[in-house]
């Protein structure tokens, strides 16, 4: 309940909904120092993991001037001035001195997935592999007792300075027990809160992480949640979508390396770097929607002009995240560019009620009050029916009434 | 039979209802629009200056804007008209649930029993204005979240108070809805359907009372005045 009220009181205020790119001179040059010196303490600190971002550079035979594309790149989007960018490319080398704990919840691995299995892997995702290396409940060599020796070890030498990354949605209700992990069979709940306690700060990757995603979905058997209902008392990051983009990720991590702190968050805790914008107002189709020229069926002749895809079910009008700005791999492609609409995988709920093809006024989403799927055009036809058949009789009942009253008199 | 003429309109109530009307239309076929564009733009020519969606939503909003100003003028009326406040009538003392109920009872019996002094605006009809008062409000807080989401620097081509005031004045409509941004949309979308569905029923209850009840009551929001039975005004009758 008080979190609700947290939520509440954050979302009330102005501020907290407004992204603010250019906080001026002696905010950039107070950051700059802060973050100077946050490095250099880094730098003398011990060593989280053995690998390192160069080594994997290396292995990837990309080069020094790749690594300062990225670093300028990845500078702009956390929202920094240029001259930042030696210090961010100082931080991805650093980012081995922050130790990770990656968990694996109740999810279909999609976010280490999309960050492993590229096979011309991007700089954020060579940064996260190496990140992930030490303790990731998917990757990691050790399985079983050792797996979880593994876990004591690192929760007990990190203690309070490891970010617990995690990945999946927490089953608390009824159907909860059908998730454990370990020869003890912790459920993900115990699991979660136990690793969490002692962590700087817990990172929800991917939407059923972040919101309950997937497996929170209708009729959602096993309770499922995201981790900021069941954490308490620690500071959250929420990185949601579907897959959480590697970009996003490495930027939250590098903002963390840069200050020890958490980005800027919005009302639902996710940093505003990447979902302070809306998809629809940085969509390459957007001239096509104000147009009025829209794509009618998959293939016509407005797919193949890339027309806008508000009427195939796009939802970029009620999604925020910058897909449309950093796009995925590198930024090669992204949904809405490779021709499908967005579905809203960053937003609460998005399956419940986001991801229908077509506009919400024919989707058929279920009421708040439960009860038969319908569109909100056949709730209100129905209504305009049973109104207009209201009058009608009333309408011939009164006439007739009046002709029985006029012969009478 | 003598008839009375009485007052019931300014002009400017007259001009008013009208533009509410008006709005409303233009806002239903835009907002419908905006919902799923149901009509195809013109894809013969590329260079054609098609803006067929911003118009739909320039209208949609404009309409918005107009109402969000005649809703300012109506609540003031509310409580200094000069005709029947309708504050007053709201009020759920005796007085007003009587005649709340002599109203209804005239409707549900065809006209057939009238005990209610017509003259005046009634407490049926004040608290029927008043649902599509509240209904046009949770319209535009609705609308205001919908369209504030365009602002996300906090800024706009009036200053940066006109967003934070939006935020501030609609973001709850997120959580009293369900907790999305979807969920607004589609309550502003339901709530459509509700204001059509009373529209219709108040065009066909004046056009049912002037008819019936024979008092020229069409013309209040047109020549701003209706006429009264002279025998019957302020009395009460019960036809046989
Ligand atoms: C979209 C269409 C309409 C809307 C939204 C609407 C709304 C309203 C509202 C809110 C009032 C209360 C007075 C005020 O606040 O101005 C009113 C009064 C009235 N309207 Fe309409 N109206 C519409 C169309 C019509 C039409 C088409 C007619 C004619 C058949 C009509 C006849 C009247 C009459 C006679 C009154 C005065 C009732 C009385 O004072 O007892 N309205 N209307
Ligand atoms: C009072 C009568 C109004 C009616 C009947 C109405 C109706 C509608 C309908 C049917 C939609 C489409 C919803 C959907 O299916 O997606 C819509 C969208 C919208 N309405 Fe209204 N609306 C009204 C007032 C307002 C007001 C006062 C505002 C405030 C500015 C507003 C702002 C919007 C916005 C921003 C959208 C979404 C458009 C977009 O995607 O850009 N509406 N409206
Ligand atoms: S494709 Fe989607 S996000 Fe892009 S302009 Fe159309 S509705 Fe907006
Ligand atoms: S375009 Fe929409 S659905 Fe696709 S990844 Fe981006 S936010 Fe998710």
């Amino acid at each position: 309940m008080s979190d609700r009220r947290d939520a509440l009181t954050k979302l009330f205020s102005a501020k907290g909904a407004k992204v603010d790119t250019n906080r001026g001179e002696a905010y950039y040059e107070a950051l700059m120092k802060k973050m100077s010196a946050r490095l250099q303490q880094l730098e003398t600190s011990d060593l989280a993991m053995k690998s390192s971002i160069e080594r994997a550079l290396d292995a990837q035979g990309l080069t020094r001037r790749d690594f300062m594309k990225w670093a300028s790149a990845a500078c702009a989007m956390l929202m920094l001035p240029s001259q930042f960018t030696p210090l961010v490319a100082k931080a991805a080398t650093l980012m081995n001195r922050v130790p990770v704990i990656w968990l694996e919840l109740q999810d279909c691995a999609g976010n280490s997935e999309a960050i492993l299995r590229s096979d011309a892997p991007t700089i954020d995702e060579l940064i996260l592999d190496v990140l992930s290396l030490e303790f990731n409940e998917t990757i990691m060599a050790a399985a079983g007792h050792q797996a979880e020796e593994h876990l004591e070890e690192a929760m007990k030498t990190f203690k309070g300075k490891y970010l617990c990354v995690v990945e999946g949605a927490v089953p608390i209700g009824a159907g909860k027990e059908w998730c454990t992990i370990g020869a003890k069979g912790e459920t993900f709940e115990e699991h979660l809160l136990r690793v969490a306690k002692d962590a700087v700060a817990v990172v929800a990757v991917g939407t059923c992480a972040t919101f309950g995603g997937i497996p929170a979905a209708s009729p959602n058997p096993t309770g499922a949640v995201g981790v900021q209902d069941v954490v308490r008392g620690k500071p959250i990051i929420n990185i949601p979508a579907c897959p959480a983009n590697p970009a996003n990720i490495t930027g939250t991590i590098l903002h963390f390396v840069l200050t020890g702190q958490i980005p800027e968050l919005d009302h639902l805790n996710r940093p505003k770097f990447a979902f302070g914008y809306r998809i629809h107002d940085n969509c390459e189709r957007r001239a096509h929607f104000d147009a009025g020229e829209f794509v009618e069926e998959w293939g016509d002749e407005g797919a193949k002009n890339n027309f806008c895809l508000y009427k195939m079910g796009c939802k970029g009008p009620m999604t925020f995240n910058n897909c449309s700005i950093v796009r995925y791999n590198e930024a090669v492609n992204w949904p809405i560019g490779a021709g499908h609409g967005c579905i809203g995988c960053s937003e609460p709920q998005f399956w419940d009620k986001y991801a229908t093809e077509r506009p919400l006024a024919d989707s058929k989403i279920k009421a708040p009050t439960g009860g038969v799927e319908k569109s909100v055009d056949e709730f209100g036809l129905g209504l305009l029916t049973a109104a207009g058949i209201g009058i009608a009789i009333h309408a011939v009942a009164s006439a007739s009434a009046a002709k029985a009253e006029s012969e009478e008199a | 039979m003598a008839y009375k003429k009485v007052k019931r309109m300014s002009l400017f109530m007259r001009i008013n209802h009208w533009v509410v009307a008006i709005c409303m239309v233009a806002a239903i076929a835009t907002g419908l629009y905006i919902g799923h564009p149901y009509y195809q733009s013109f894809i013969a020519d590329p260079a054609v200056d098609k803006y067929v969606m911003a118009w739909n939503r320039w209208i949609h909003f404009m309409a918005a804007i107009i109402f969000d100003v005649s809703s300012i003028v109506v609540a003031y009326l509310y409580f200094f008209s000069r005709f029947e406040k309708a504050y007053k009538k709201l009020i759920p003392n005796g007085e007003n649930i009587k005649e709340f109920g002599d109203v209804l009872v005239n409707l549900v019996t065809l006209n057939r029993v009238k005990k209610f002094d017509s003259a005046h605006a009634d407490s049926f009809n004040a608290v029927f204005f008043f649902i599509f008062h509240l209904m046009l409000l949770w319209m535009l807080l609705t609308g205001l979240q919908l369209y504030v989401h365009a602002f996300p620097h906090g800024e706009s081509s009036i200053g940066a108070w006109w967003p934070a005031m939006l935020h501030l004045a609609t973001d709850w409509t997120v959580w009293i809805t369900g907790g999305t941004y979807m969920d607004v949309r589609i309550s502003h979308h339901n709530t459509m359907y509700w204001i059509i569905a009373w529209v219709m029923f108040h065009i066909y209850y004046q056009i049912w009372r002037t008819i019936f009840w024979n008092e020229g009551d069409i013309n209040i929001v047109v020549g701003g005045s209706k006429f009264v039975k002279e025998d019957e005004k302020s009395s009460e009758r019960t036809k046989k």
